[in-house]
């Protein structure tokens, strides 16, 4: 007996699974949303992973206050559409400072405002587990990257404390201090979220898509001025060009790629002919080498 | 918990995506996926073969093109297509202790999974760990050297996972000037050493990866070989998840409910064989059988699903099974086991520990080990057994386990998924083995002195202050865990009374 069954069924089923047994084996888990299409995609599937009971776990996000608008407007619409229970953290202490994304380094802004943030939601609620939307083809150090991925005290990725993971078993019991990280997308790539949007016919944020919007233009990538806390260089004045995003970030540190792909169809059409791998786009990775892995272990995703 | 400022101005309408309905030519569904293993070490020229593979079956995006092009000045007129395989950052530095590389491309029709272990001396449980989450495995030689004592290894390994596809691709056939006769007579010595295992497909295939050679495309250089590229090939092996085997099994992950509806779903995915509405089903444990209501999924209900599929089920009868329990066929259920003979991997750095805590991991249950006794450890270079009572990292050991309390598992050659476990360190929760069960047995491993810490025991003085109410039930079972877990660690044999749905 021959069954035909599609990659995308089986990456879905396995995310299910993946789903399924961390909210049975962790204490306390939550979902990390942060209003991308991977969190789209991430929220529909945990929500077919416990239909038709009502998500076991609260989500949260972490509000730098330099999202979209329309990312928030976007998010408060399917917590309410979803009945889901956000909790969301902001350092509002950083900002009484000034912290901004202009004046600091995009590294130091991202630990400030996103990772000091994240850690003290995930303490204070005593959250032993969080799932996110990371993927493995993203990047080359989280090519490795385990399904549960265990944190050491203080949220930091300690490479010895990995564990092996063999066949479809998962091994979520923590030892004293410990919690874990839970990534159901590993095996999904950046076509496969597109795919499965289209195919799930799930709403994203409308920024995915093509419009007229008032930009700047800076060190060759293409920034959108999204409210008037952008601080204008002499000369700089805000451009309208037809633009849509690849990923979703802080607006100040998004770049975004002219486009007239203005249906989720035609953006999925045109980021399978994309001749740049994704994360090219967000300034945060390019900021020093090996970016990605050193903001992992201090305990960013 | 401060909300944005200037959100009003946003209408709910304009978050609506705008589509033209037209998806199939934009986004063709892939129809199947395969996990491809590729073991060997650098010197036989494993990455520069995946490399290719990417370069020559896929559209790699620009910025990977031109990383693999900057390698071209070194390597004389090819990129270097090892770049892409190799491209972690300070990989050496970071220690992961099991290093497994995932890497995803697409062809025309599938998508392709390669699972990388990299070949160094402490590959054993690497490749074990990989192998076990693949579907076929590239065994890769340098036509120069033939077999190996390590191609040799690399088949146990794979034999001991299950993995039962492998395909051995002889590299470098442009340094032994093409020759066929050098390549029937690597041919010959694989056949030999697969037949040993029983393998249910093994194919020699003979490539160049620098040039390309019978990679993606059929080589010029060699008009003698007719069989199929090595990409060819992998593209004729049938899909992950389209060959149910065996019978049905689904181990239960958790319960769904719907209170409105009346619903009540064992939610799992299904790890073997095939379930249809109205099948008669059966606990294992309990013995108890009830009849398949109801498939379903959010998106929709099934009359029939197949192994891989995550659903939920609903019984024309309420078992009162959860967690742990395994639904299965009753004609060929899994065996309610107190005792298991297994093979492991030794995947810890610490060594197997007479008197440590040890845990079972089956597919969804968690049983406490009562005493491990290590027989025998399997030499990978003559593939004969040894006695012993000890074992390490690395090793592969074949031991007799007591379970604390019985649980349905399957012997491995049967049913992989539920024939599969970890175990598990019951304090650290670190994941020390992976092991095989070869037989497995509902009698009680006979064991000398054992000491059963009973309910009475307990509620007179640890737990007298525990109250009669389901809350205070699960902390009388936490607190005769704990016990237990000391006492063993303690070097005391130690049974907990049984106590029914026990899960800890």
């Amino acid at each position: 007996m021959t069954v035909e069954i599609s990659h995308l069924d089986l990456l879905e089923a396995e995310s299910i699974h993946i789903f399924r047994e961390a909210a049975a084996q962790f204490r306390k888990p939550v979902l990390l949303y942060s209003i991308g299409k991977d969190s789209t995609v991430l929220l529909h599937l945990a929500r077919k992973a416990f239909w038709p009971g009502k998500l076991p776990f609260p989500i949260l996000h972490v509000n730098t206050t330099w999202k979209f608008k329309e990312m928030i407007a976007f998010r408060d619409h399917w917590v309410k559409e979803f009945d889901l229970d956000l909790i969301e953290m902001t350092n509002h202490e950083a900002i009484a400072k000034g912290v901004n994304p202009y004046d600091y380094s995009p590294s130091i802004y991202t630990d400030i405002m996103k990772t000091v943030p994240l850690k003290a939601g995930l303490d204070q609620h005593g959250f032993d587990g969080a799932f996110g939307g990371a993927r493995r083809d993203e990047e080359a150090s989280r090519a490795k990257e385990r399904v549960f991925s265990f944190r050491a005290e203080g949220h930091r990725w300690d490479p010895r404390r990995q564990r092996p993971e063999m066949w479809r078993l998962l091994n979520g019991r923590l030892g004293a201090g410990e919690t874990a990280r839970i990534f159901p997308l590993s095996n999904w790539t950046e076509r496969d979220i597109w795919r499965y949007i289209l195919r799930e016919k799930l709403d994203v944020v409308p920024l995915y898509m093509a419009a007229e919007r008032p930009t700047i233009e800076r060190n060759g990538q293409i920034l959108m001025y999204d409210d008037n806390r952008f601080p204008l260089k002499p000369g700089e004045t805000p451009v309208m060009r037809s633009i849509r995003f690849r990923t979703l970030g802080c607006w100040p540190l998004t770049a975004a790629v002219e486009s007239n792909a203005v249906t989720i169809e035609e953006v999925v059409a045109e980021t399978l002919g994309a001749r740049n791998s994704e994360r090219s786009g967000r300034l945060i990775d390019h900021d020093q080498v090996g970016a990605m892995e050193k903001k992992k272990q201090e305990g960013y995703f | 918990m401060t909300a944005q400022p200037a959100m009003k101005d946003l209408n709910v309408s304009t978050l609506v995506t705008p589509t033209t309905g037209v998806i199939a030519d934009v986004a063709p569904e892939l129809s199947g996926m395969l996990r491809v293993l590729t073991c060997g070490s650098v010197d036989d020229g494993k990455s520069t073969l995946i490399g290719r593979l990417l370069w020559d079956a896929t559209d790699l995006f620009d910025d990977q093109r031109a990383t693999l092009e900057r390698g071209r000045r070194v390597d004389g007129g090819h990129p270097d297509f090892s770049l892409l395989m190799d491209g972690l950052v300070a990989e050496r530095e970071q220690g992961i202790t099991i290093d497994i590389a995932w890497r995803y491309f697409d062809t025309k029709t599938r998508r392709f999974v390669v699972i990388d272990s990299p070949g160094h001396e402490q590959y054993t449980r690497n490749m074990a760990s990989g192998a076990s989450h693949a579907d076929v495995a590239i065994m890769l030689i340098d036509a120069r050297h033939g077999i190996k004592v390590q191609t040799r290894r690399h088949a146990a390994i794979l034999d001991l996972v299950g993995l039962k596809r492998v395909v051995l691709a002889v590299n470098k056939m442009d340094l032994v000037d093409w020759s066929e006769s050098r390549f029937r007579q690597i041919e010959h010595d694989f056949r030999t050493l697969m037949w040993r295992f029983g393998f249910r497909e093994a194919v020699a295939i003979p490539v160049a990866a620098v040039s390309g050679d019978n990679v993606a495309e059929r080589s010029k250089h060699m008009a003698w070989y007719t069989g199929p590229s090595l990409l060819e090939h992998l593209e004729e092996i049938p899909s992950r998840g389209t060959e149910p085997v065996g019978a049905f099994r689904m181990p239960v992950q958790t319960v769904l409910r719907d209170s409105r509806a009346d619903f009540r779903g064992l939610a799992g995915t299904i790890s073997s064989g095939t379930v249809r509405v109205g099948d008669t089903v059966v606990d294992p444990v309990s013995r108890r059988s009830a009849k398949v209501q109801r498939i379903a999924t959010m998106d929709r209900d099934y009359q029939e699903a197949v192994q891989g599929q995550a659903v939920a089920i609903q019984l024309d009868t309420d078992l009162d099974v959860s967690r742990g329990s395994v639904l299965a066929a009753p004609e060929a259920a899994p065996v309610v086991a107190r005792t298991i003979e297994a093979r492991f991997v030794w995947l810890s750095e610490i060594p197997f520990d007479k008197r440590g805590s040890y845990l079972v991991r089956t597919a969804t249950d968690l049983v406490p080990v009562t005493n491990i006794e290590i027989k025998s450890l399997l030499d990978l270079d003559s593939l004969a057994v040894h006695p012993a009572t000890a074992c390490k990292v690395n090793d592969i050991a074949i031991a007799n386990v007591a379970l604390g309390r019985a649980t349905a598992i399957d012997r491995f050659v049967e049913a992989q998924e539920t024939g599969s476990f970890m175990l598990v360190d019951a304090i650290s929760g670190a994941t020390i083995a992976g092991g095989t069960v070869t037989s497995a047995s509902p009698d009680i491993q006979q064991q000398d002195n054992v000491f059963v810490l009973t309910r009475a025991m307990l509620a007179r003085g640890l737990s007298s202050d525990i109250a009669n109410t389901p809350e205070g039930e699960a902390e009388f079972r936490r607190r005769a865990n704990e016990v237990a877990l000391l006492l063993r660690s303690a070097g005391v044999a130690v049974e907990v009374e049984s106590l029914p749905d026990y899960v800890i």
